[in-house]
């Protein structure tokens, strides 16, 4: 309708309105003059306005505010959107509304995302949102959220990810304080997402509290990569603060809350890279630890100035200095200041936390119920107010940890096979009740005849936020893969590529494709007092269907025994199933009837996990108590050959103190049980390694192999035998098997660049560890070989920038000062070789160090009678590492020379 | 992070300049609040009760909207805004009820659905949203109007103060727009 035809329409209305009834047709004709639609027009209106006298008078409004109130909106409940249906709102924001919506088609649930229309009016921005989201998805990261689909319907855009269930940051963060542990940890997580995303040049751009969501286990999610891409505006250089007011007002979807964690280059509408994406997240830790942001204003532009110019706001409660200083250089105003990648932030964040946590257990008393560990790293935000804390916080930011010589050294090495125990045989039982179950029922589909022989156990969730009973939680999720590793025809992953996980964000479909399984098994457990409750989950990695769940509740710690026998039963009811009798006899084998020395055993395989000099200390006297208290239990007794025998080998105490004590409590075990393959295991290792007796070590590991073929370990080690006996080739194949059976295994993997390294095929060995560096960038003992196969190589450069760098990781760990005494001497620069070998031998008077190291030094100087003084006192230590001369390139200038054939033969390898 | 009060009221100023993105800005912003002061309005109130949507409207505007910017005296933006929200709000929902009957093979699921609408009222809701945006399209200002009385519950004097006009004026436009209106609806239907 034309605006003057309307207004007069409207004019005449009320005119004709102001007449009486009778006069109106009168005086319409007349004002009308002719213009019959006008007429019409008007008198249509006049009668309408007849009847609407309750015409939309009663407001909606009320029914607005309750649908407002509800979060009900544009789609509703039930509503259809392509396959979707939708089930509930998931919440509402800047970018759109979230549903939890099922997918009709797979019957699984999902979130979808309408994206308001004016994101999406640019077909060029959706396809750059396209290209980016699904990138980022396609990295199959734990910690990125999977982009089902992004389809269209009725012209509006919409994305359909993966349901996560959980909270967001910022809901977390206006409910509750979050501790320093926990804030530490989904800062990792959320660095691990970026570093991968980074990696493949993606960058979030949009790093803040709403779009990291916490899972119930513990497992963040970043959600909505790429989705800046659709708020984005070409980069202006701008310097002024006039055209950064107008770039943030004028960019659609810019909420401007989401201005506080905007990086410098950002603000100024600067091209930005992944170092703005470390600068956002930086925020987010702040602002999880202090309870506000680091750079406030009252509006906007107050807090884009602060951005630029201030110093991030004080902390109001005393933090560790580490955390201080990473918190300082993640927010330097200038990129190349910052952490130049997430992965470096990543380390030391873990770094940290690691020693918090290791503080945390040295306080604590193994076994009392004080729960020092938690009030220790809670840090109250300002809100919560009250209860100062900073006593407790200085006190551990004061801890000092020393990283002893060979923390990390072994701080990697496989956690091999646990003890059989009745008690948590019965979760066992159910799951591989459950996977025969599966067989047979899937057995009658012919489609589905592809059985579940694969299984991944995750660490249990430790629910009860009690740091004393994490034993039990890494004991179950032990035991459990000890007991499935029994059964013939089921592939188990190791503890150690499982332990991957833990803390970690995981989604049973990309755990599947990491460790090759078919299965995932997840489990949560809660201990208050003496009561337990367990809860698990068997998942089917290809749709991420739950195929079988228990709960068990409050259920008492003293009876641990009895209850998983009663949990077994139930089970096997429940299923109506029965195992074979041989392996009914295999699960239900009695390690100890006494619940006390069953709980000791779980704890010191609990320290015995954490593979630190300390942490063997600490097991070994767990174990010897578990002794005390059931003499005749076998699995004890195998746990302390399991700590001697590592510590021998790698060379962290003087050989007499160990190996001879492994070898006693590994043969009590077998007397006890001959099918303790640990035990057979370490047996095996005294035998190569301190009788330097080839047959004899030969024998138990092949025992051992043969007990427990589905352990990698027991590859490895067996891959040890082969390399003394001079059969290169086999030790490697060994090793190949070893990484695909447990292919996240650092020491794994580390060792199959070793077996390279020995057979001189240096550019393969540094191939390996550089694949097990990505692995772990902390793991110092790749990072020593290949500084070693560097060095062979004359890469001296590179070796010595890679053993600075572990340095930084261990600066204690004395191999890494004699390997940068070797590049030293290989590089011209004897004096500073000759500095360090002094300050080793100051070292020797205080600490066991293996003379077999001091000799590469002496070797790599081309001292050879000192080298042969040293290899002397090596021999005759009877030290972990001399069998290794035979094999190893740094002697290789000295291999003809009498004296070596000499020493060689007299260890009894064969020439 | 809640938005600060003078960032909406730049994004009104910016708006009632000219700046429809900054009108996109702000749905959202507004949307959070009204959402969260209904929420915790219908929390408080006892069963039954009828919300007072205008002191809804009237709080969010208070929390949003910095009351000390002098230049900014006008508020027929923002209840606009509201208004509008509020509009949308309830009618998707309603063309979500009239879809869901219609639809065929959707799964009907009563997930705490315990708001009851008629469907009589939730197709004069649809009708009307479409007569609306006819009639936006010669008289804005009616429009709003009737967003401001139907959808936000404001009354006459109330609407005519957020607009800056008389309550004669927004009584002559009601009357006109509702008569309009329901001509519209009946011919259509």
């Amino acid at each position: 309708m034309q605006p003057e035809r309307w207004q007069l329409i409207d004019r005449l209305f009320h005119e004709t309105l102001n007449h009486k009834r009778d006069e109106r047709g009168h005086f319409l004709v007349q004002a009308c003059a002719g213009d019959e639609l006008l007429r019409q027009e008007v008198e249509a209106l006049i009668a309408s306005h007849e009847g609407a006298e309750s015409f939309i008078e009663t407001p909606a409004s009320a029914l607005a505010a309750e649908l407002l109130a509800k979060g009900k909106t544009g789609v509703g409940v039930g509503a259809a959107i392509g396959p979707y249906t939708i089930r509930s709102v998931l919440g509402i924001g800047g970018m759109g509304e979230v549903y939890l919506a099922q997918d009709k088609r797979l019957g699984r649930q999902v979130a979808l995302k309408l994206l308001p229309g004016q994101f999406t009016a640019s077909p060029e921005r959706v396809r750059r949102f396209e290209l980016e989201a699904r990138a980022a998805s396609a990295l199959n990261h734990p910690n990125i959220v999977t982009i089902h689909e992004i389809g269209e319907t009725e012209g509006t855009q919409f994305i359909v990810t993966e349901y996560v269930e959980g909270k967001t940051i910022r809901d977390l963060m206006s409910e509750r304080t979050i501790g320093l542990i926990e804030a530490l940890d989904v800062t990792i997580q959320a660095a691990s997402a970026l570093e991968a995303a980074h990696k493949a040049g993606i960058v979030h751009r949009d790093i803040k509290p709403e779009n990291m969501m916490l899972r119930t286990d513990g497992y963040l999610k970043i959600l909505d990569f790429g989705l800046a891409k659709l708020t984005e505006r070409p980069h202006l250089k701008a310097d002024s603060s006039f055209s950064t007011q107008m770039q943030i007002k004028t960019n659609p979807g810019m909420v401007m809350g989401t201005v506080q964690y905007m990086s410098p280059e950002q603000t100024q509408g600067e091209e930005i890279d992944a170092r703005t994406d470390l600068w956002s997240l930086g925020v987010v830790l702040y602002e999880m630890l202090n309870g506000c942001v680091p750079f406030e204003g009252k509006t906007t532009s107050h807090v884009i100035v602060s951005i630029l110019e201030s110093e991030p706001k004080p902390f109001q409660r005393e933090v560790p200095s580490e955390l201080q200083r990473i918190l300082v250089k993640v927010l330097r105003k200038q990129r190349h200041m910052r952490y130049q990648s997430a992965r470096d932030l990543t380390v030391d964040l873990k770094n940290l936390k690691q020693e918090l946590e290791v503080g945390d257990r040295l306080k604590s008393t193994p076994g009392s119920n004080a729960r020092v560990g938690e009030e220790r790293t809670e840090i109250k935000s300002a809100a919560a107010g009250g209860r100062s804390t900073s006593e407790t916080i200085r006190t551990q930011a004061s801890v000092v940890y020393p990283t002893s010589s060979a923390e990390y050294l072994v701080g990697e090495l496989k956690r091999h096979k646990r003890g059989l125990f009745v008690g948590i045989a019965a979760l066992i039982i159910g799951v591989a009740v459950l996977s025969s179950y599966m067989i047979s029922r899937r057995a009658k589909a012919p489609e589905t005849v592809d059985a579940i022989d694969s299984v991944a156990v995750l660490p249990f969730v430790n629910e009860s936020n009690d740091p004393n009973a994490e034993y039990l939680s890494d004991g179950i999720s032990d035991s459990i893969i000890n007991r499935l590793s029994q059964l013939s025809n089921l592939r188990v992953v190791s503890l150690s590529s499982a332990l991957r996980y833990k803390g970690q964000a995981v989604d049973a479909a990309s755990v599947g494709r990491d460790l090759k399984v078919r299965a995932v098994l997840i489990g949560w457990m809660t201990k208050r007092g003496d009561s337990l409750s367990v809860r698990t989950e068997l998942v089917d990695v290809r749709d991420n269907r739950r195929l079988w769940g228990e709960n068990y509740q409050n259920r008492q710690l003293s009876d641990l025994l009895q209850v998983q026998e009663e949990i077994s039963r139930r089970i096997s009811e429940k299923l109506r199933l029965r195992l074979t009798g041989e392996d009914q006899r295999r699960l239900g084998k009695a390690a100890t009837k006494n619940s006390e020395a069953f709980q000791l055993y779980l704890k010191g395989r609990f320290y015995w996990n954490k593979f630190t000099s300390d942490g063997f200390r600490k097991s070994i006297d767990f174990f010897k108590q578990a002794i005390a208290k059931d003499p005749d239990f076998g699995l004890a007794y195998s746990g302390l050959a399991d700590s001697y025998s590592l510590v021998g080998e790698f060379s962290l105490d003087a050989p007499k103190d160990s190996f001879p004590q492994a070898r006693t409590y590994a043969e009590k075990a077998l007397v006890l049980d001959e099918t303790l393959a640990d035990a057979h295991r370490s047996l095996g290792i005294v035998r190569l390694f301190y009788d330097w007796n080839l047959k004899g070590a030969e024998e138990e590991l092949r025992r051992a192999k043969e007990l427990d073929a589905s352990d990698a370990q027991s590859y490895h080690f067996y891959a040890h035998y082969f390399q003394f006996a001079g059969r290169l080739d086999e030790a490697h194949s060994e090793l190949k098997q070893a990484v695909q059976l447990d292919p996240t295994n650092l020491v794994i993997n580390a060792e199959l660049g070793w077996a390279d390294y020995t057979s001189r095929h240096y550019d393969d060995a540094i191939a390996q560890f550089q694949k097990t560096l990505e692995l772990d960038p902390t793991f110092v003992l790749a990072s020593l070989w290949i500084a070693q196969a560097y060095e062979q190589k004359g890469m001296y450069r590179e070796a010595l920038d890679e053993l600075k760098r572990a340095k930084s990781v261990d600066p204690e760990w004395f191999w890494l000062d004699a390997e940068i005494a070797c590049v030293y001497a290989f590089s011209g620069k004897r004096p500073e070789a000759e500095e360090i070998l002094k300050t080793l031998n100051q070292r020797r008077t205080a600490e066991y160090l293996d003379p077999t190291v001091i000799a590469y030094v002496y070797a790599a100087l081309g001292d050879k009678e000192q080298t042969f003084v040293w290899l002397e006192k090596a021999y005759q230590e009877r030290a972990g590492n001399i069998p290794w001369i035979k094999l190893e390139p740094k002697f290789d200038s000295m291999r003809k020379e009498p004296e070596f054939q000499d020493l060689v033969r007299r260890i009894g390898l064969p020439q | 992070m809640r938005p600060l009060p003078h960032d909406v009221t730049q994004l009104l100023v910016a708006w009632s300049n000219g700046d429809e993105a900054a009108r996109d800005q702000l749905m959202p912003l507004v949307y959070e609040e009204l959402h969260r002061l209904a929420h915790h309005y219908m929390n408080r109130e006892r069963p039954g009760h009828t919300l007072q949507t205008s002191a809804l409207v009237n709080e969010a505007f208070v929390r949003l909207v910095d009351q000390r910017d002098v230049h900014w005296q006008n508020r027929s933006h923002f209840f606009g805004i509201a208004a509008q929200m509020m509009r949308r709000v309830l009618v998707d929902y309603a063309r979500s009820r009239q879809y869901q009957k219609r639809g065929g093979d959707v799964v009907q699921v009563s997930l705490n659905e315990d708001l009851i609408v008629s469907s009589e009222q939730t197709a004069e809701v649809v009708a009307l949203d479409d007569a609306l945006k006819s009639l936006a399209t010669f008289d804005q200002r009616k429009c709003q109007i009737v967003e401001l009385r139907f959808f936000a519950g404001l009354s006459i004097e109330e609407a005519a103060q957020v607009l800056g006009v008389s309550p004669g004026t927004v009584m002559r436009d009601w009357t006109l727009a509702k008569a309009w209106l329901r001509k519209e609806i009946s011919n259509t239907a």
